[in-house]
Formats: C-alpha cells, sequence, structure tokens
C-alpha cells in the first residue's frame, strides 16, 4: 500500500536519510524505531511530504509521488502544490507536540479538515466530528478550547482530528514523548484500538514494550539507514551488532 | 498694570467648539479609515514578503523600506502635489491625506504583520498540511486567526500613532482638528489655550483607542487561546 522507494533527504551538509527503502503492506503494523538522530521522524514526515524529499520516491495506492520544485515553472509549482493535499489528506498524522489547532473548539478542530478537505457540509461535519471525539472518549469535550485539556487530551483531539478523515494509513511521530508519564498508556490504548481495528499503521516511538507488542515488523534505523527489518521476535533475537548494542541499551 | 488680559483664556475656545470638534472628527475619520485601508493593504504585502516569488519579496521589502523610511510631512507632499505634477492626479485633500497616512502605516503594519505570522509555530501549519488542507487553507483557517491575535496589540499601537499623525495632514489644509486649532488660534491670538485643548483632544481620542484595544483583546482571550506563549500583552503597555 505504500512503497518507500531509495528516499533521500539532508539538511545542508547532514545526511538525514540515505536512500531508504520500504514497503508497508495494507492491514501491516510497522513500527520504527532507533537512536535520536537515526532519521526516524524525518522519514516519516517524508512519506506524506511534510519534509518532501530530496530524491526518492514515495508510492501510495499504486500513485507514484516525487518532489517537484521548478525554479522558473511558477504555474507548474502550483499545480504540484494544488495535488499534495490529495496525497496527505489519505494520510493521517499525529505528531509529537499534538499540533492540535489553539484557536478553535474540540469540534471545530476536527471537524475543520472534513469541512475544507472532504467537502462535507457543516452540520454533517459537525457529526462525523463527534462521532470521532466520542471514539476517543472526549464527547464531554466538544465545546472547550485545546488550553483547557491536559496533553493527554489534547493528543486524543490530534489522532480524532486525523481519523476523522478517515485515512488509509496513520503516520505516529512519537506521540507520546511530549506526554506526563501517567498520560502514556492511555495514548498508546487508543493506538491499540486501532490495531484491532486492522488500521495501516506506522508508528516512530521509543516505547520500545509498546512496539513489540503491537508491531507485525519492527524497522531499526541507524544513521540515516534502514539496518533491519524484521519480525519483533527477529529484532529481539537479532544478531546486528548495532541493532543488538541498541535494544541491550534500552531494554536493560 | 493692566489686569485686562487675563493668563489663559478659554472662552475663544469655547466659543469655537463646532469647529474644533468638527475638525477632531475629521482626523478620526481620517485615521480610521488610513488604519483599516493599511491593515488590508499591510497584510498583502506582509504575505508578499513570506512568499516564494523573489519579485514579491523584493517588491514587497522595497515598499515596507520606502515608506516607512520617509518622512510623513515629505509623503503627503508627495501624495498631494507630487502626484499632480508627475501624473496629473489631483486628490481632493481628505483623500490624499487617507491615502498618505495608509501608505506610511501598511509599510509599519507589514512588518507587524509578517512578525506575526512567523510567530505562529510551524507544527501549526504541519498539522494543516497533514489533514489535506491547501497552502492557501492553512494561512486563512490557521495561520492568519492565529496571527491577528497576535498582532492585535501593535496594531493598536499603531493605530494611536496614526490619530497623532493626522496633524501633520494640516500642511496640505486637511480641514482636521490641528488646521482647526490652527486657524483659531492665530484668529484670536491664544495658540496656547487652542493648542492645548487639541491636545488634550488627541489624548482623548488616543486613550479611547486604547481602551477599545483592550476590550478587543479580553474579548479574544476568552475564547481560548491564552496559552502562556502566546498570551498578548495589554496595549497599554506600548504607550
Amino acid at each position: 500500500m505504500l512503497e518507500i522507494k531509495s528516499v533521500s533527504k539532508s539538511f545542508g551538509e547532514l545526511h538525514v536519510l540515505k536512500d531508504v527503502n520500504l514497503n508497508v503492506a495494507k492491514g501491516e503494523v510497522v513500527c520504527i524505531i532507533g537512536p535520536s538522530g537515526s532519521g526516524k521522524s524525518t522519514l516519516l514526515r517524508c512519506m506524506n511530504f511534510i519534509s518532501p524529499p530530496d530524491s526518492g520516491e514515495i508510492v501510495f495506492d499504486k500513485v507514484s509521488w516525487r518532489s517537484y520544485r521548478s525554479k522558473f515553472n511558477v504555474l507548474a509549482n502550483l499545480r504540484y502544490e494544488k495535488k499534495l493535499p490529495q496525497l496527505r489528506a489519505e494520510i493521517g498524522m499525529v505528531f509529537q507536540h499534538f499540533n492540535v489547532f489553539p484557536h478553535m473548539t474540540t469540534l471545530e478542530n476536527v471537524s475543520l479538515g472534513l469541512q475544507k478537505v472532504r467537502k462535507i457540509k457543516k452540520d454533517e461535519a459537525k457529526q462525523v466530528a463527534t462521532k470521532s471525539l466520542e471514539q476517543v472518549g472526549l464527547s464531554d469535550k466538544l465545546q472547550v478550547y485545546p488550553d483547557q485539556l491536559s496533553g493527554g487530551q489534547k493528543q486524543r483531539v490530534a489522532i480524532a482530528r486525523a481519523l476523522a478523515l478517515n485515512p488509509k494509513v496513520m503516520l505516529f511521530d512519537e506521540v507520546t514523548s511530549a506526554l506526563d508519564p501517567e498520560l502514556v498508556s492511555g495514548i498508546l490504548d487508543e493506538i491499540r484500538r486501532l490495531v484491532r481495528e486492522g488500521m495501516t499503521m506506522i508508528i516512530v516511538t521509543h516505547e520500545m514494550k509498546f512496539a513489540f507488542q503491537v508491531a507485525h515488523r519492527i524497522v531499526f534505523m541507524d544513521q540515516g539507514k534502514i539496518v533491519q527489518v524484521g519480525t519483533p521476535a527477529e529484532i529481539r533475537n537479532t544478531q546486528e551488532p548495532r541493532a543488538k548494542a541498541f535494544l541491550s541499551s534500552i531494554l536493560e | 498694570m493692566d489686569n485686562s488680559v487675563p493668563l489663559f483664556d478659554f472662552a475663544a475656545v469655547w466659543s469655537s467648539r463646532a469647529l474644533l470638534l468638527e475638525g477632531f472628527g475629521i482626523a478620526m475619520f481620517c485615521a480610521t479609515a488610513a488604519i483599516i485601508l493599511a491593515m488590508i493593504i499591510g497584510l498583502f504585502i506582509a504575505l508578499m514578503r513570506l512568499s516564494n516569488s523573489r519579485i514579491l519579496r523584493a517588491f514587497a521589502f522595497v515598499y515596507t523600506q520606502l515608506f516607512r523610511g520617509v518622512p510623513l510631512y515629505v509623503l503627503v507632499i508627495w501624495v498631494y502635489f507630487g502626484l499632480a505634477i508627475v501624473a496629473n492626479i489631483n486628490l481632493p485633500k481628505i483623500p490624499a491625506g487617507i491615502i498618505t497616512l495608509a501608505l506610511l502605516n501598511s509599510g509599519y503594519l507589514s512588518e507587524t504583520f509578517r512578525s506575526g505570522i512567523l510567530a505562529v509555530s510551524v507544527g501549526q501549519s504541519e498539522a494543516g498540511a497533514a489533514i489535506g488542507l491547501t497552502k492557501r487553507q492553512i494561512k486563512r483557517f490557521i495561520v492568519l486567526p492565529q496571527a491577528f491575535r497576535i498582532v492585535l496589540a501593535p496594531s493598536g499601537n499603531q493605530f494611536v500613532d496614526a490619530i497623532k499623525d493626522t496633524a501633520i495632514l494640516s500642511i496640505i489644509g486637511v480641514p482636521e482638528l490641528m488646521r482647526m486649532a490652527q486657524q483659531q488660534a492665530d484668529l484670536f491670538y491664544r495658540p496656547f489655550e487652542f493648542y492645548t485643548t487639541a491636545g488634550i483632544l488627541y489624548f482623548i481620542a488616543v486613550m479611547g483607542v486604547t481602551k477599545l484595544f483592550t476590550f478587543i483583546e479580553k474579548r479574544m482571550s476568552r475564547i481560548g487561546f491564552t496559552n502562556s506563549s502566546q498570551k498578548l500583552t495589554n496595549v497599554g503597555e506600548y504607550i
């Protein structure tokens, strides 16, 4: 369903991703682990072109997407920028720092995409948004602004916002890293619910126990490259030196 | 000693009150119209400064530098006399005054708006992009509403400046408060009284505007958006 083909990206001199390849099948849950600075988040952000890759392609639902920017053809740039949202609308993403919209109520946060991207009428959008918020347990917070929510609740709003659009894939970018410890398990439970529902997901996480529990496959990244891909059992018993060192340092 | 002429005499001011109030009304009208125009122009200039196009960026940069860099005194003469000479555009006095103030203030406001837009965190735009909004929708529904709250206080400040700047329009003969005060002062030989009265009227207007913006800000913070990182400064602290 989602193929990453020889994706590379650098920030100036720093090569963050070096020729990365990965296939994610429909219904699969892939967890990406690795030390900080290994390019996990950047890889995730390349998948929906929030951080466009320098080279390589993303094939999503058999359609190929590449970065495009012409120096001279302004119209072509505009056309490309108009097309990208079509890809992004099918890929839900949840961020480390929630990024809920502070000037909108919980309900408005979730219904914005339904109205403006899916072009659903306001009343109907509110119904869908309400349903989506009910599923993450926020039915009593519909008219509340984000500054009155806890971190865990904000992250639930962000999850509901992504899910309301009925995406084909969900990307999670260290979604529990900014949460107070007691709020982490609640968010992980939300992801487990999606696992049960068969959602295709790519999860960048530092929660190793969780990753080994839910993942069908685990991707270990280091220094901008995928070092090893395998089932949780395979990765746990890995003989690859860097993966082994990383896991033993974390699982101790 | 001749005491027949008192030191201060506001009787003349009182007798000219209708003219002074008319001038006050014109000054407020000019300032308000100019600041509204300036906000619209300033927003477009700010968006140009932040666009991908090098040409638009360059234009916006020159625009901002030009109108911030030229003294209002010179600018008003350019608009009123210069346009007439160069392009044969003969503007009536009040529109010329409004346009002048709008140009000057749009230069300042464009910079205020630009920094306000940049102050909205990148994560907000990314979240908008992630749900499939177009660039334009992200600006309209996510970035600008948040930037608006950030620039509200400095914009109020700019409005206050515009009110006081209307005094300069007297040099092209706009019948605003300063011009009226000048004429009446010359008529009655009471410059101190008339200019002091004008000063008090400007002061009252500024207080009113300050109160108005504080009120709007309070309303704004009531509808969410009170997180500390973007807490608004009271407009009163700027003046």
